[in-house]
């Protein structure tokens, strides 16, 4: 075990600094799943609604996340 | 930009972004594309390479000796910090990479031309390889060739002078100038001529 985790282990993560660092640590990771996840999707030819769908989030939202900057004029399905 | 690139030049490039990924590099750069000429033995560039001693073997060999320490695995994803609420990060590299390849996880997602995300899966094109595949095709330009070759991109990496491809070429005991007239001459508009 590291020093981190160790550290973590006996403040029981109540020290802010490791809990936002562990929380941002986890923004990253799903960041990038999402990135894999959601590219295969649309490969294997899953439109923006599905991937919205098991997402939890709208259409536009995820659309406009990754469909990129000219989503408004563009309409792909 | 790659619809005059020949079969071999396209081969070169794909075979570079394998490579990088392959030692898990973040990006491609021009010692990867000059793995990617080394690894086609039967081209122009990888004929006068070998011809002049330098191996795909010896090249990785001295791409390896020469990034400055290991890889900066993960980039920014922090291992400490998942640790410290449960996560094993090597765990969730391992499956990740299982379904979508090595380096998928730790390759930060990033847009393309047309402002699409792509994950990290795709492994981009760094600054330096860029500038010697366009550099190539003003190298094609100059011989009045209508295809970019391997040669030219062989030329183009040597133009891309800081870049570590050239610099490796170097290392290795090549003169570079020798390098470049012999591969300009033997790139000269001739239909009978191989490769």
């Amino acid at each position: 075990m590291n020093e981190t985790a160790k550290l973590a282990g006996d403040a029981g993560s109540r020290d802010p600094g490791i809990g936002l660092r562990a929380v941002r640590a986890l923004r990253v990771l799903v960041e990038r799943l999402e990135a894999l996840q959601v590219e295969n999707a649309r490969s294997l030819g899953w439109s923006w609604q599905e991937i919205a769908t098991l997402l939890g989030v709208t259409r536009q939202a995820v659309h406009k996340k990754y469909a990129g900057g000219r989503g408004l004029t563009r309409r792909e399905k | 930009m790659f619809e005059r690139f020949t079969t071999e030049a396209r081969q070169a490039v794909t075979q570079a972004q394998e490579h990088a990924r392959r030692l898990h590099h973040l990006e491609v750069g021009t010692e990867h594309l000059l793995l990617g000429l080394l690894g086609q033995p039967d081209t122009l560039s990888g004929r006068t390479l070998n011809g002049h001693g330098l191996t795909l073997e010896r090249a990785e060999a001295e791409l390896l000796r020469a990034l400055p320490g290991p890889d900066p695995r993960g980039g920014d994803l922090d291992a400490d910090a998942l640790e410290t609420i449960g996560i094993d990060l090597a765990a969730v590299r391992e499956k990740v990479e299982a379904t979508f390849g090595p380096g998928a996880l730790d390759r930060e997602p990033g847009r393309d031309h047309r402002g699409t995300l792509v994950s990290g899966r795709h492994i981009r094109v760094g600054k330096g390889a860029k500038k010697a595949l366009e550099l190539s095709l003003r190298e094609a330009l100059a011989l009045k060739s209508k295809d970019i070759r391997d040669g030219h991109i062989l030329l183009g990496v040597l133009r891309e002078a800081e870049g570590l491809g050239a610099r490796i070429i170097g290392v290795a005991g090549i003169d570079i100038p020798t390098l470049r007239t012999e591969l300009e001459r033997r790139l000269r508009p001739d239909p009978k001529l191989p490769g």
